[in-house]
């Protein structure tokens, strides 16, 4: 049938043709520069054998020049009938990998659309690719409504109770879903060590503090120092230790800890923040009356950089007439 | 943030943990303890199992004061049984009852497609082919396809449709079965299963959403490095063709099949410049000429168009199942394509003249190795110069080749040989 465009061939308009061969013939030249290199070895090859190997290296360009896979390809050549045809379907619409997968969950979702589903919320959750992840894995520029559409479809599917959901649809929705199913990560547990300390490390404006807990008599020793001498102040004492007080846990363990960096108030509330972190892996129970009292959330607020045209992070300077 | 104020109005009220002695592991006092919402235990029942006889102690102000959860007992999950006891109960009442005649459901069409031995002016009246558009908006090159007008609109004479409709499927076919790429088109809202299905069935290409412009006239731009095999009479990918698929530019369809050819007048020009005959099926209100096989029928039916859509990928199905009969008994339909063919000539000559040159230069060590151990450079000069000359003459047969047809990419392959 193809002879049928070719017979043709005469009445069409040659010179356009030949226009279109030196523009939109490039890529596919660049891309034939990777062959090249091969022939630049054998030429070096050439000037550093002898003269008399000379012979040998000429002939031996001509099957460099072929691709490695075509080199025992003289079965290949003797094919009598061979023609071009696409592999997917889907090739003149430009996204054929991600037609071909919108057309099986189409078809998915019309197969197993009575089969019984479980309510949205009950479905372990699935981490889906986004549009621009998907673009992204599959290297077609997919249209945001074309996807929308697919995953609307998908998450449909994904609602088939587990117990009858069909090896064809865990296939079929795979494509959409991400390597990686990060909602099934879990936290890492934190160890306690062979003499019963716990470890906590907290930061605060350019501060940050190591705590050791251990369970004990509320003693509480900050670079070396009981807590009165390592803050003068009352009221950074407090927050220093504000997530044992306010457990009523201070008199029932020992507090070991290192502050370095920043100021009083930062190291207060950065050895608030390792303790209360310490205190957690003994007593998780702990965990919500201390992220309520505010000891587990670290505190993001950094000074702000100066910038230039400021006289400080925004403060302008003062504008003088003249 | 440290929230002060939270310890004086709740931490005490959360928190009433009277430190117990004897206990081993302080830290276990928490669990008990902490009145904390996390605490998912029963805190009634586990105070009562945490008082034992001989050590009584105090339930702390949260356990005293909790009532007990009262929470449903979970069901198990009778899914799954369910469903296989519906179909199982489905499966054996079937038969049972009245029995209510099958008339028509939508999915029929899809399920049991129609080929072109079932049309019917039938099957064609009650998929609603024959209506029309409003009179008004009718274009007059179709005054041939028309019966007459009812209530306003054009009524498509069925027999027309039929006779068109079964000529297009012959097409199809034929097409199918000389080895051709069919493109069926359907880029309307709904009409993706038709043409997927039509696809499917002709072993053919599909496409359901908008034809970029430029992918017949423009193919080297728009489907450039698009996965292309080559295959044998079979059907069957063989290799050795990487570098002609690297170099060769896209495919061009052979019978483009349009189910909305309004919305498809850029790519119907495309087929038209490209000389590619193209199937649509003209309404009314649609230009007949744009296409060069039309059906005249009702465009903006789904049903209508599942039917003639699964009759032409029947008649594709036929072709195709023709074919590999054919090629099974070694009658080969199609002729391999002239840049295929070309690719394979050089190839084989390439394959002859390395294997010459080897052979030559062996014979050449030979000699020398029996003269003096050495090979003379002379010799070795002479064989390059007969290898250009060689070269030289496969140049021109290639230009000689290419001549008539030009191939861009060919010219680029030949001029590489040198």
């Amino acid at each position: 049938m193809s002879s049928l465009r070719t017979g043709f061939r005469c009445l069409r308009d040659i010179r356009q043709t030949g226009k279109a061969a030196t523009a939109q013939w490039q890529p596919t030249s660049t891309a034939s520069l990777a062959y090249r290199p091969r022939q630049a070895t054998n030429a070096t090859r050439s000037i550093t054998t002898t003269a008399t190997r000379l012979a040998e290296t000429t002939t031996e360009i001509i099957p460099s020049d072929l691709e490695p896979a075509d080199q025992g390809r003289s079965a290949v050549v003797q094919v009598p009938y061979a023609r071009a045809v696409p592999v997917s379907p889907s090739y003149f619409s430009r996204k054929p990998i991600f037609n071909d997968a919108f057309v099986i969950v189409q078809d998915l979702a019309r197969k197993y659309a009575r089969l019984p589903i479980i309510p949205r919320d009950k479905v372990t959750p699935t981490a889906w690719r986004t549009k621009e992840q998907y673009r992204l894995a599959v290297g077609e520029h997919v249209k945001g409504r074309d996807y929308a559409t697919c995953m609307k479809l998908a998450k449909r599917l994904n609602q088939i109770h587990p117990d009858l959901m069909p090896e064809e649809v865990t296939a079929g929705l795979l494509p959409f879903k991400r390597e990686v199913n990060y909602y099934l990560n879990q936290p890492k547990i934190q160890p306690i060590d062979q003499y019963g300390r716990s470890h906590g490390v907290g930061k605060r404006k350019s501060s940050v503090a190591r705590a050791w807990v251990v369970e004990g008599t509320g003693e509480v020793l900050v670079n070396g120092k009981p807590l009165s001498e390592a803050f003068g102040r009352v009221h950074d004492r407090e927050s220093a230790v504000w997530g044992m007080k306010l457990t009523e846990r201070l008199d029932k363990y020992n507090v070991w800890a290192m502050v370095s960096g920043g100021g009083t108030t930062g190291q207060a509330e950065a050895l608030a923040l390792a303790i209360a972190k310490a205190l957690c892996v003994h007593e998780p129970a702990l965990k919500n009356p201390l992220r309520r009292a505010g000891c587990i959330t670290r505190d993001p607020r950094k000074v702000e950089r100066k910038k230039h045209g400021h006289v400080k992070a925004r403060k302008m300077p003062t504008w003088v007439k003249r | 943030m440290i929230i002060r104020e939270f310890g004086v109005r709740q931490g005490r009220k959360a928190l009433a943990a009277p430190l117990r002695r004897g206990q081993q592991c302080m830290r276990a006092l928490s669990t008990e303890t902490s009145g904390t919402p996390v605490a998912t235990a029963d805190p009634a029942v586990e105070a009562a199992l945490q008082t034992s006889p001989e050590n009584p102690t105090v339930p702390s102000l949260f356990a005293r004061t909790a009532k007990p959860t009262r929470r449903r007992p979970v069901a198990p999950d009778t899914t799954k049984a369910d469903w296989e006891t519906a179909q199982q109960l489905r499966h054996n009442l079937r038969n049972v009852g009245a029995q209510v005649e099958h008339r028509y459901s939508p999915s029929d069409v899809f399920r049991n497609p129609p080929g072109p031995k079932d049309v019917t002016l039938e099957l064609l009246m009650a998929s609603q082919a024959h209506m029309g558009h409003h009179a008004s908006v009718w274009n007059p090159a179709n005054a041939r396809y028309i019966y007459g007008i009812r209530q306003g609109i054009h009524i498509i004479s069925l027999e027309q449709t039929a006779a068109h409709l079964r000529r297009a499927a012959r097409v199809v076919e034929e097409v199918a079965y000389h080895g051709g790429l069919i493109l069926f088109v359907g880029t309307r809202p709904g009409q993706t299963q038709i043409v997927t299905q039509a696809a499917r069935l002709a072993k053919a290409c599909h496409l359901f959403t908008k034809w970029t412009p430029g992918t017949i006239t423009n193919s080297d731009k728009i489907l450039p490095g698009l996965p292309v095999e080559i295959v044998n009479e079979h059907d069957q990918p063989v290799g050795g063709f990487n570098q002609h698929l690297m170099d060769r530019r896209a495919l061009v369809p052979d019978l483009v099949v349009c189910l909305n050819p309004l919305e498809n007048f850029t790519m119907l020009r495309e087929c038209s410049q490209a000389n590619v005959p193209t199937i649509g099926i003209v309404d009314t209100n649609t230009e007949p000429t744009w296409v060069t096989y039309a059906i005249p029928a009702n465009d903006d039916s789904l049903r209508c168009l599942a039917v003639i859509g699964s009759v032409l990928g029947r008649a594709g199905e036929a072709g195709q199942k023709r074919r590999m009969e054919d090629a099974k008994n070694g009658k080969v339909t199609w002729d391999t394509p002239s840049e295929i063919k070309q690719f394979m000539d050089i190839q084989q000559k390439r394959a002859q003249w390395t294997k010459r040159a080897a052979e030559e230069e062996a014979a050449t060590k030979d000699k020398s190795g029996g003269l003096n151990g050495k090979p003379s450079s002379g010799s070795a000069t002479k064989d390059s110069e007969v290898f250009d000359e060689s070269m030289q003459k496969l140049q021109m047969e290639v230009d000689a080749a290419t001549a008539d047809d030009v191939s861009p990419q060919l010219r680029k392959m030949s001029r590489r040989t040198d």
